[in-house]
């Protein structure tokens, strides 16, 4: 494939600074323009084919690290992975090298229908067994560790009994694999289902944590006139979401850390003022651990 | 009616009964009615990204007939034929079949034809990548082996034919061109088209003769080359009696590099007498 005909492609790793989440409508831009961010992230599923959206990605490709985010591969399902969708993932991971690979701590699929959305885990033993055979089955055929992403959510189960801190650390500690956490989805989860978004933030243990998302969210009100967030990805990162990213950062340290914006795609050049408003939070909480070992 | 004892579903239980709590294919959960309202939010964004998928698989279909009315059809054909693969731009090979027979939908008499023509359009665009065919390669080829050759064509390639100009409506439509659109003679009779991604990666859509597309079609069939220029001819005596069409047609398409391979067939198949 034409990458091998490129300059020299590493596979460089990605610093604890800001990346974009890059989509079709922004392609000639980013390849235009090559603004000023630390990484690209796509949607691994967005280029499965060939042609055009192909050769965009190997041109990106030669001037930034590239995270590979799955959305479909459905990690959750109790049944098989898709092996197709399995063998397509993994041919683009030996082909464009990322970084970072990641997938989601949800399900998609039941009996063979894919249904289009992230869909919620009861947090039992039970779904940590088919979630754990599920990755160590997925890092085999990649032949690397993936990081798996907290999703957002709307609905719990009665029978839910481990935190979803507990589960996802419980599925690093058992596979390998490390993590994703969604700030966002954090502090939506923490609204619909009524519970505290720092108790999650400060639940997380640092070393198993390898990036970090952002993205904005809607507030709508339901016929019953409950307010609920909807993780819909379609604004600027709100207040609240920033400041429980900058209690990350605290905890955590400084993460490589994504904007995320799918809906409602604004022109990129307020995406990259986006990622510098990250950029600014990770330089203090750099400067912030610095004291800290000096001290 | 017995009442019993509440147990914990499985895994797999749960996820079957909440798959069709979205679908609508019937509620087996035992859902509080304040949950509903949160159901339907994964409902919604089911809805939307297949309307949204199938939206940019068939565009000129989504223009013809009006956002509401594809975002109608879209939840109808959802609803018998939901995607068996998170890969989106894989589903909707079934859409225009069932365009054909959508009550709804029968006013619009090409229709179908449109959204046929765009599903090859789709698989044009994303069809895997390919190295191509050397045409050179096959002069060290002797004549008679040449005949046994069996090609293999890129896989963005495929070959249509359609009761109604569709490739100009298609144009029309997504070029927003009124006048085009007028001047289409809907009873010009049957179209022949060729669907690629050419090997500067654009998706070409191109009308061929009856017999070239007749040939093409057995080329793209895996028939040795002597089959496909003696089908349908009383010709059965290799590459001699061949067509000017076919010859030229078969020019064109080693030289745009439209195969990415060519085996030999084992035998000749039917000899002539």
């Amino acid at each position: 494939m034409s990458l091998t005909n490129g300059p020299a492609l590493t596979s460089r790793p990605i610093p604890a600074q800001a990346g974009i989440g890059l989509r079709f409508a922004h392609h000639q831009a980013v390849i235009a323009t090559r603004p000023q961010v630390a990484f690209l992230e796509v949607h691994a599923e967005n280029y499965f084919g060939g042609g055009v959206t192909r050769r965009c990605l190997e041109q990106v490709r030669r001037d930034y690290p590239l995270s590979l985010h799955g959305v479909g591969l459905s990690i959750g399902t109790d049944g098989p992975l898709d092996a197709g969708h399995l063998a397509r993932l993994a041919e683009l991971v030996r082909d464009f090298e990322p970084a970072l690979v990641s997938e989601h701590l949800s399900w998609s699929v039941s009996a063979g229908e894919y249904l289009a959305d992230l869909l919620p885990l009861p947090m039992t033993e039970e779904a940590l067994d088919v979630v754990c055979c599920h990755v160590e089955q997925t890092q085999q055929a990649l032949g690397r560790h993936i990081l798996l992403e907290n999703p957002s959510a709307y609905v719990r189960f009665e029978h839910s009994p481990i935190p979803e801190w507990e589960f996802l650390a419980a599925t690093a500690k058992r596979t390998g694999c490390r993590l994703l956490c969604d700030i966002n989805n954090i502090f939506v989860s923490a609204h619909n289902l009524e519970v505290d978004p720092n108790r999650y933030i400060d639940a997380l243990q640092p070393a198993l944590i390898e990036e970090l998302h952002l993205a904005g969210h809607a507030l709508r009100t339901l016929a019953n006139g409950r307010q609920i967030r909807i993780d819909n990805h379609g604004s600027s990162v709100s207040p609240a979401v920033w400041a429980l990213y900058e209690r990350a950062l605290r905890h955590l340290g400084p993460k490589p850390t994504l904007i995320e914006w799918d809906t409602d795609i604004p022109p990129l050049s307020i995406l990259v003022q986006e990622a510098q408003q990250a950029e600014r939070y990770l330089r203090r909480a750099e400067a912030g651990v610095d004291r800290a070992d000096a001290a | 009616m017995l009442k019993l004892e509440w147990t914990v579903p499985t895994l797999r239980e749960l996820q079957h009964a909440f798959a069709g709590a979205l679908t609508g294919a019937g509620v087996a959960l035992d859902i509080p009615e304040t949950m509903t309202p949160r159901l339907e939010i994964y409902a919604n964004t089911r809805r939307a990204s297949l309307r949204q998928a199938l939206g940019l698989t068939f565009p000129a279909v989504r223009a013809l007939v009006g956002d509401e009315f594809f975002g109608l059809m879209a939840g109808d054909f959802a609803a018998t034929t939901p995607p068996a693969s998170a890969y989106l731009n894989d589903y909707g090979t079934e859409l225009p079949r069932f365009v054909r027979s959508y009550a709804p939908a029968t006013s619009i008499g090409y229709l179908a034809d449109v959204a046929e023509l765009e599903w090859a359009v789709s698989r044009a665009c994303h069809a895997p990548d390919a190295p191509r065919l050397d045409p050179g390669e096959l002069s060290e080829l002797d004549p008679v082996d040449l005949a046994r050759v069996m090609f293999i064509a890129h896989p963005s390639v495929a070959i249509v034919r359609l009761a109604y100009p569709a490739d100009q409506i298609w144009r029309a439509v997504l070029e927003q061109d009124q006048a085009a659109m007028r001047a289409i003679d809907l009873a010009a009779g049957p179209v022949h088209l060729l669907v690629e991604r050419d090997a500067e990666e654009q998706v070409q859509v191109r009308r061929l003769t009856p017999d070239a597309w007749e040939f093409t079609r057995r080329l793209l069939a895996g028939e040795p080359l002597f089959h496909a220029l003696a089908a349908g001819r009383g010709f059965a005596h290799g590459i001699e009696p061949a067509t000017a069409s076919a010859q030229t047609t078969l020019a064109e398409h080693l030289s745009v590099r439209r195969f990415i391979g060519c085996r030999l067939a084992i035998t000749q198949g039917e000899q002539g007498p």
